[in-house]
């Protein structure tokens, strides 16, 4: 094998590549990054065997071939080089790299010996095509209530499934819910895809890539970006039947900024640090105001207080922290906060007509 | 069958790659079809699927090959896991979690906790006999109408006599006919460890846990007895969910009356549902028990070695199914069809264990022992009640046991007539049928005679 690359492209596919590949492994060669050339490109690739991430980047070529080589060593030399070309030869099992002044060689290993990357076929899998910026902005606002409790894993994965023409994204960590309605669809999905792979999704995907095309079959999902991919294993088990938690309507409905409500929970937060975050939410209809209530025994406590659009008056207990991270994902300038009582489910959405995006949050018991 | 042909495969394999691949790809395989024309092996993921694709496929074609295996092509499936999981590992963490959450009222999503639930236990391979039948009817209603029709429903019974599998049945038709239900399944020991556990690490959330479910099945509770704040604990929980109208149910080797140190209240509250007791099945019953499960490996059995092994086994179904395996096993191995004398050579070893040479004197002394008497006692003219009952049941054992004539067992205690024998003998056999206790009584010195 022998071609020159540009440095920069070489680093980004390194750098993408290096990120999925193996640390504790059993298999040692996991650990190293494949090096193949494919046509006019060379294809850079790693897989932890839960993951594969693979990277096309423009190249000449002038031999053919392929080696794998240890990640985390050509990545940090890569990355190192100068913003020049870089020539890249395999000899003997060992990787020559040269650019400008610097000149190094890795020792490899067979790429044969390099497990295979799983296929999928075009034709069978379910594919979306699916703006950057919406796919984006719904894996960040589901991913946050993933859970991270491995003995439950149904529930450590984003839920990609379709109800009633449409594909929607779900998650749970059971005490705090999201649901994003995507894009319109006319297959059947149901796809727990793990927290782990959606992150790497975000961290590949560059401000060049305009749509992203998802493809799954039964036991795999691939993200498609340009020319990077990322091939996932899915999460085995049923998701729970969400949708009767969030409730349909409630009592009290508070319609608020969502810069002011923001601004408050973070401030009622503080107070809130010694008792887990919890503030008491009051909303009263007279004066049409929302208050958030937080006590530190030790240290003091604090009323903020906001104006709002209110039905009726009501008092619930609840996290700040999911506030603010729920407040931080929902889109708008105002957004509406409903809940009945102490104890049934709060739900946090966007007050615009065309809302797609629901966090349910469960109150604290107080 | 299959397995072991997978085995010798794998053993093959492992011996040609090295040790980190083999561990990588080839664990948690399995050989899932086999037929002339497929072969169907499942693997962990689908990396494993193209690895085996590209690497293995021809190897293992070979291998195949020399154990007369040649199918047009192999095909690979990622095996799923679901339903491995047990309750437990998934509760002991949700009270662990270190979140400051810990009092947050949990989303009370439909989150089955049927895990626990082994779905191989349903009605339909429930084998229904004159001695099971109440129990089996009890259920099946229970599981129609959970929490209104009995409840709580006490299952008992000796070992190996069903209840768990009964038990289970309910709570595997409560989920496929509600699949949002709650169920579960929990052994009272893991109950009261759960318990002491909460209390250590002052763990909040125990009393909840148990309190917001639909169906609370709770298997071997006779170990909780001698607990009394895990008594108390569940005396609590039993009440929520009795009051809630949730169905409760309950096994355990004896009638809430026997269990010595039960509480009152709690064995009080045993008693107002259904209590009913799973005997020994009868030989009909073991037969038929016999034939399915010899009809699920796919092997017909003829019928006087059906007959052979209902007749040597008669206490324990688990022991009756173990038998069978055994037999079946070894035809299997040894390439023969599996018959009399096969299990007659095979079985030797059981019925060894069980000794048929009882005499006597070892069911005098055992009898008396088990009343705390002596043997001069029992086979003394004495009359009273306290004597009467166990002399009646000695003679009652050495009828049933040794088939001595009424003469033999009128003198084996020391009386003349042998009338006094027909009477005791007559009597037992009535009370037997209708009093529990005589029967615990019976069945228990049988299985110290044969212990």
């Amino acid at each position: 094998m022998e071609l020159t690359v540009t440095q920069e492209n070489l680093t980004r596919a390194l750098g993408a590549a290096s990120r999925v590949a193996g640390t504790k492994t059993q298999l040692p060669i996991l650990s190293n990054i494949l090096l193949r050339t494919d046509g006019t490109r060379l294809m850079v690739a790693a897989t932890n065997l839960e993951i594969a991430s693979t990277q096309h980047i423009g190249a000449k070529i002038i031999n053919e071939g392929a080696i794998t080589v240890p990640s985390r060593l050509i990545t940090e030399f890569v990355a190192s080089l100068p913003k020049t070309t870089v020539t890249l030869k395999v000899k003997d099992n060992k990787l020559h790299l040269e650019a400008e002044g610097y000149s190094s060689t890795i020792n490899g290993a067979v790429a044969d010996d390099f497990p295979e990357l799983p296929t999928i076929n075009d034709k069978t899998a379910v594919s979306y095509a699916i703006d950057t910026s919406a796919l984006k902005q719904a894996i960040t606002q589901t991913i946050l209530t993933t859970s991270s409790d491995s003995t439950r894993p149904v529930l450590t994965g984003v839920y990609w499934h379709s109800h009633d023409g449409a594909l929607y994204l779900a998650a749970t960590d059971g005490y705090r819910l999201s649901e994003k309605r995507l894009v319109a669809t006319k297959s059947d999905v149901a796809a727990i895809i793990p927290t782990s792979t959606l992150q790497e999704v975000l961290r590949t995907l560059s401000d060049d890539v305009t749509e992203v095309e998802v493809l799954f079959d039964e036991s795999q999902v691939r993200f498609r970006m340009n020319d990077a991919e990322i091939t996932s294993r899915l999460i085995d088990g049923n998701f729970p039947d969400y949708r009767q938690l969030i409730p349909a309507s409630s009592e009290t409905v508070i319609t608020i900024g969502r810069s002011e409500f923001a601004q408050i929970t973070k401030v009622a937060g503080l107070f809130a640090r010694e008792s887990g975050g919890s503030v008491t939410i009051t909303a009263n209809s007279d004066k049409n105001t929302v208050s958030l209530h937080s006590v530190a025994s030790e240290l003091g406590e604090n009323t903020s207080e906001a104006e709002a659009d209110i039905n009726t008056d009501g008092q619930v207990t609840l996290n700040s922290r999911y506030l603010t991270e729920a407040l931080a994902v929902t889109e708008g300038n105002e957004v509406t906060f409903r809940f009945s009582g102490k104890l049934s489910p709060c739900v946090l959405e966007s007050n615009t007509p065309d809302n797609d995006y629901q966090h349910v949050i469960m109150p604290l018991k107080s | 069958m299959q397995n072991t042909l997978w085995q010798s495969v794998l053993g093959e394999i492992e011996l040609s790659v090295p040790h980190a691949t083999f561990v990588t790809w080839f664990k948690n395989t399995e050989l899932v079809e086999c037929t002339d024309e497929q072969v169907t092996i499942a693997v962990p993921n689908i990396f494993a699927v193209r690895q085996f694709q590209v690497k293995f496929t021809d190897q293992i074609k070979q291998i195949l090959a020399k154990n007369g295996v040649e199918p047009a092509h192999i095909e690979y499936i990622v095996k799923s896991s679901s339903g491995r999981r047990t309750t437990v590992s998934r509760e002991t963490t949700m009270a662990a979690r270190p979140d400051v959450t810990e009092n947050s009222s949990r989303l009370t999503a439909p989150v089955t906790q049927n895990g626990s639930l082994n779905p191989r236990y349903t009605f339909s391979n429930f084998i229904v006999g004159s001695s099971n039948d109440l129990a089996y009817t009890a259920c099946q209603a229970v599981a129609q109408y959970p929490g209104t029709k009995y409840n709580p429903l006490f299952l008992y019974g000796g070992v190996g006599l069903g209840k768990t599998h009964l038990a289970q049945a309910v709570g595997n038709e409560i989920v496929k006919n509600q699949p949002d239900a709650r169920v579960v399944y929990i052994s009272s020991e893991t109950f009261v460890k759960e318990f002491l556990d909460s209390i250590r690490f002052k763990k909040k959330g125990f009393s909840d846990k148990y309190r917001n479910v639909d169906v609370l099945i709770i298997d071997d509770m006779q170990f909780i007895a001698n607990k009394e704040k895990t008594q108390e604990e569940f005396f609590h929980t039993f009440n929520a969910l009795h009051q809630n109208n949730k169905q409760i149910i309950i096994t355990s080797d004896k009638p809430p009356r026997s269990i010595p140190t039960l509480t009152e209240r709690l064995r009080s509250r045993f008693e107002m549902g259904m209590p009913i007791d799973i005997q020994m099945p009868d030989f009909e019953t073991r037969c038929a028990i016999i034939e399915a499960k010899a009809a699920l490996s796919n092997i017909e059995l003829d019928r006087e070695t059906v007959e052979y092994l209902a007749n040597n086994i008669k206490t324990n179904i688990r022991e009756l199914e173990g038998a069978l395996n055994q037999l079946l096993a070894y035809a299997e191995m040894r390439g023969v069809t599996p018959d009399v004398s096969t299990a007659e050579g095979l079985l030797g070893n059981v019925r060894r264990s069980r000794p048929q040479h009882v005499t006597s004197k070892q069911i005098i002394d055992k009898t008396a022992k088990y009343f705390s008497l002596s043997p001069a006692e029992i086979c003394s003219a004495q009359r009273d009640k306290h004597i009467v009952t166990p002399r009646q049941i000695a003679m009652y054992l050495l009828r049933s046991e040794l088939h001595l004539s009424f003469p033999k067992i009128a003198s084996e205690l020391g009386r003349k007539d042998h009338t006094t024998a027909i009477h005791s003998v007559e009597k037992i056999e009535k009370s037997i049928k209708l009093d529990f206790t005589v029967r615990e009584q019976v069945a228990e010195i049988r299985e110290r005679l044969y212990a």
